[in-house]
Parts: structure tokens; sequence; C-alpha cells
């Protein structure tokens, strides 16, 4: 009887099969994304803010975040307006925007966007926290590592906006 | 007389049972011979025949030489012909008479040529577990692991063997699993579970695991990322709360798992990234940054 000769095959190569995270940063400025498109939906513009597209204006740099909500505005509308992100480089701007997103570095200038928009029908999210006391309709917090929201309904009120019930309801209080 | 007459009665019957067992053996003996016969001609087809015939005679039942034998004819029915076989009857067959021959028959030899040779099919079914590790026969691949574990139990009982093999085709499977799941990740759930229980095994055997511990990391790490991306503008502020909840519960799943990876590999890039994405997506973002720097430290 022959002398018998075996080999045995290592499968080393499948457990070396690495799977890189996915971009945690994408995903976090998509939940913003998420509730900035619900504030849309939950607050009202009045007739006059319903012309042409509706603008959200980001103040402060955050690509990750203008890509997020770029890709949000080519899909959706509020209600029969385009949605147009526009990143705004002063308080000048803001005036021509439904939406102002301040992002944290530049919350320092809260001031001057609230006084550029005293008459407009302009929504002031910011990011940072005690800005609702500030003059900001909303101000995304974490709170037990979720991102929520504060809201100042008179803030958003004297800018001629409604907050509908839902939105109120689900803000920290 | 009549007790004569007894005893001669006596004498017949027991000569007549002599007579008769040693017929049997030699005709026993003979389903051997002509078995080994076939086998030496290359008839295996019928030298299967009556080897079969031989092994399940009350003669040949406890005989170590008529299951080796047995065991042999298999082994070459399978090499001949059942060779790309990777769930082959022949070699399982094989297996189990020369397993049976060396649990029968305990002589130095026996133990020996039994051994060679369950070395020898038991190799085959463990590089057929390696060729079939995949998305489509990763079944038959556990099915010859197990089998493999079991014939080669016999023969090496080193825990220390087991144990790294045992590893690598956890960690292998696993990784199967994870493909699978990664093709379809809201239709293929099943996978992400059956993967996450595979590397929980690794972790029982060697809890420093360090791939083991990663690949979990990442498992729970990517789910949680999914429920975010896989969600529609259209979702409503009360579940997109919900999705946010259980987002936070398996990213925090996945912190003590990419820990432990990194408190084994300080310095592997994957993990310090994992790391810094896990505690970004918790919205601790100096945490994240403390990661990013390591990162940059060790030069991306």
């Amino acid at each position: 009887m022959k002398k018998l000769l075996f080999i045995l095959l290592p499968f080393l190569f499948l457990c070396s099969w690495v799977v890189l995270p996915d971009q945690s940063e994408e995903t976090v400025a998509r939940t913003k994304v998420f509730y900035l498109y619900n504030f849309t939906k939950l607050i009202d513009w009045p007739s006059d803010s319903k012309q042409g597209n509706f603008v959200v204006g980001i103040l402060g740099t955050n690509i990750t975040l203008i890509n997020e909500l770029n890709k949000m505005a080519t899909k959706k509308m509020v209600e029969a307006q385009k949605i147009e992100i526009k990143n705004i480089s002063s308080s000048a701007d803001a005036a021509q925007c439904q939406i102002v997103y301040i992002l944290p570095e530049n919350s320092a200038q809260l001031g001057e966007v609230v006084n550029k928009v005293k008459s407009s029908s302009t929504l002031i999210i910011t990011e940072k926290q005690g800005l609702v006391k500030q003059g900001a309709g909303i101000n995304f917090v974490v709170i037990e590592n979720k991102l929520q929201y504060e809201l100042n309904k008179q803030n958003i009120e004297n800018h001629k906006l409604k907050v509908g019930s839902l939105l109120e309801t689900m803000a920290v209080h | 007389m009549k007790e004569n007459r007894m005893l001669q009665y006596k004498k017949t019957i027991i000569l007549v049972i002599l007579l008769l067992q040693a017929v049997l053996s030699v005709a026993q003996q003979d389903k051997i011979i002509v078995a080994y016969n076939f086998l030496q001609q290359g008839n295996l087809d019928s030298a299967k025949i009556i080897i079969d015939k031989a092994v399940v005679d009350s003669e040949s039942v406890n005989d170590g030489e008529a299951w080796y034998l047995r065991g042999f004819i298999y082994k070459s029915i399978y090499i001949k012909s059942e060779k790309g076989n990777r769930q082959s009857p022949c070699r399982l067959e094989a297996l189990n008479s020369f397993k049976r021959s060396f649990l029968i028959d305990t002589s130095r030899e026996n133990i020996q040529k039994n051994t060679q040779n369950i070395k020898y099919l038991s190799s085959t079914l463990y590089n057929d577990v390696a060729t079939s590790l995949d998305s489509i026969n990763y079944k038959i691949a556990i099915d010859n692991f197990d089998k493999f574990r079991l014939f080669y139990m016999l023969i090496d009982t080193s825990q220390t063997s087991f144990r790294k093999r045992d590893i690598e085709f956890l960690k292998a499977l696993a990784s199967v699993y994870t493909q699978i799941y990664e093709t379809d990740r809201k239709g293929k759930t099943e996978f992400l579970n059956l993967a996450k229980t595979t590397y929980l095994k690794v972790l029982q055997i060697d809890k420093n695991n360090y791939t083991a511990n990663y690949n979990m990391g990442i498992l729970y790490y990517n789910q949680a990322v999914n429920l975010i991306n896989q969600s529609d503008y259209d979702i409503d502020i009360v579940a997109l709360n919900d999705i946010q909840d259980n987002s936070i519960k398996l990213f925090k799943e996945a912190l003590p798992f990419m820990e432990k990876a990194n408190e084994i590999e300080p310095k592997r890039r994957e993990t310090l990234l994992g790391m810094s994405g896990i505690y970004f997506s918790l919205n601790e973002k100096e945490k994240s940054d403390l990661y990013k720097q390591k990162l940059q430290e060790i030069g991306n």
C-alpha cells in the first residue's frame, strides 16, 4: 500500500478580510439634514416666502453637511419650492434665506444675523448650548449622546413663522 | 447403555457445531481474501460488495483487519472516482471503517496504519473546507469541518492545535457570513447575526483575538450607521428619534469590542478610525478628535 501524502491548506486569507468603518461624519450630518427637512414641514412660512426657491443659508464651513444638504435638495422640495443650499459668508446674506443655519464656530455671529433678519421670515438654527436665549429659533444640542433640539417659540414667531405642535412636543424642554 | 448413547449424541452435536464454525470461519476468511484479491486487481466495485458482506458477519464484526480492509477499499474508490466530490460518501465510509478498526484493534501496528489513513482522509476534508468557504458552499464547509474535527481528534488529541484550527475556521466562516450580509444589508440580516454569533465563539476561545474583536466592533458600528443611512428624507421626527435611540445603542455595543481591539493593537489604522468614528457618532467630538490625533501620529 502506497505511502500517504497530505497537505493542509490554510484559509488564513479569508480571516484577514477587514472592513473599514463606514463614514461617521456623513451619518451625523445626515441626521441633522433629516431634522432640518422636518423643520421645513413642521413650520409654516408666510405666503410671501413661498415664492422662488426655498433658500437654506449655511454660515460656516462644514463640507460634509453641505454635501448632505445638497443631496437632500436634489431629491426633495418644500411644498412647491425647490430647495437651494447656499454657503453664506456673512450675515448680510441672511435676509434672503428662509433658514439660516449658523455652524458652531460661527456662533459669535448670531447677534448680527438676528439684527439682519429682524423683519424677514427667517428661521435661525444654531448649534451651541444656550443660543435659543440669544435669538436662535432652534438650537441643536447633544443630550446623552443623542442629537436633539431646543426650541424658542417666541423667537420663531417673531419672524412671522408658525410652529407646528409636534415640533414643539419633540423639542427638549 | 442409555448413558453411553446420550454421550455419543452430545459428542456428535459438539462436533457438528465445531465443524460448522470452522466452515463458517473459512467462508468468512474467504470473503476477506476475495475482497482483498479484488482490491489487488483494481476491481473496486466487487471488492466493495464482498467486504460489505464480510463485515456484517458475526465473525468479522469485531475484526480490526476486516474493517481496515473495508476502509482501504472505500478510500481507493474515493481516490479513483470521488476525489472532486466535497461530499464524497466513500470518503466518509472509509473514515468510519478506519475509525472502527482503530478502536477495535489497539495493537501498535493497527493503530499506526489506521492513523496514517485517518490523517490523510481527514486532511482532504480540511482542504475541502478551505475550498468551499464561500457564499454558496459554506454549509458544505461547516459539515466537512465538523467531520474533520471528529476524525482528526482520534489521532491528534492536542487541544492547542484544535484551538488554533477552530479559531481560523470560525473567523473565516464569520467573514463569509459578513460578505453575504454585505450583498443585501436589508434582506440578509440573519447573516449579520450569524457573523456576530460566530465571532463570539472565537472570543469564547480567545478573548484577546484582534480580528474577532475588531470585526465585532465594525459589525455593530456599521449596523448603527446603516440605520441612519438607509432612512429616507421623509422620516418623521418621532421615527428619527427612535432610530437615533437604536443607533446609539448599537454604537455603544460596538465600543467595548473596538476598545479591546485597540488595546491589543494600539497602532492599527482601522482600529483608530473605528474608535474615532464611534465617538463621533456618539457626538463625543473631543474623544473622537483624540483618536484622529493618534491616527495622524502613526502617519495615516
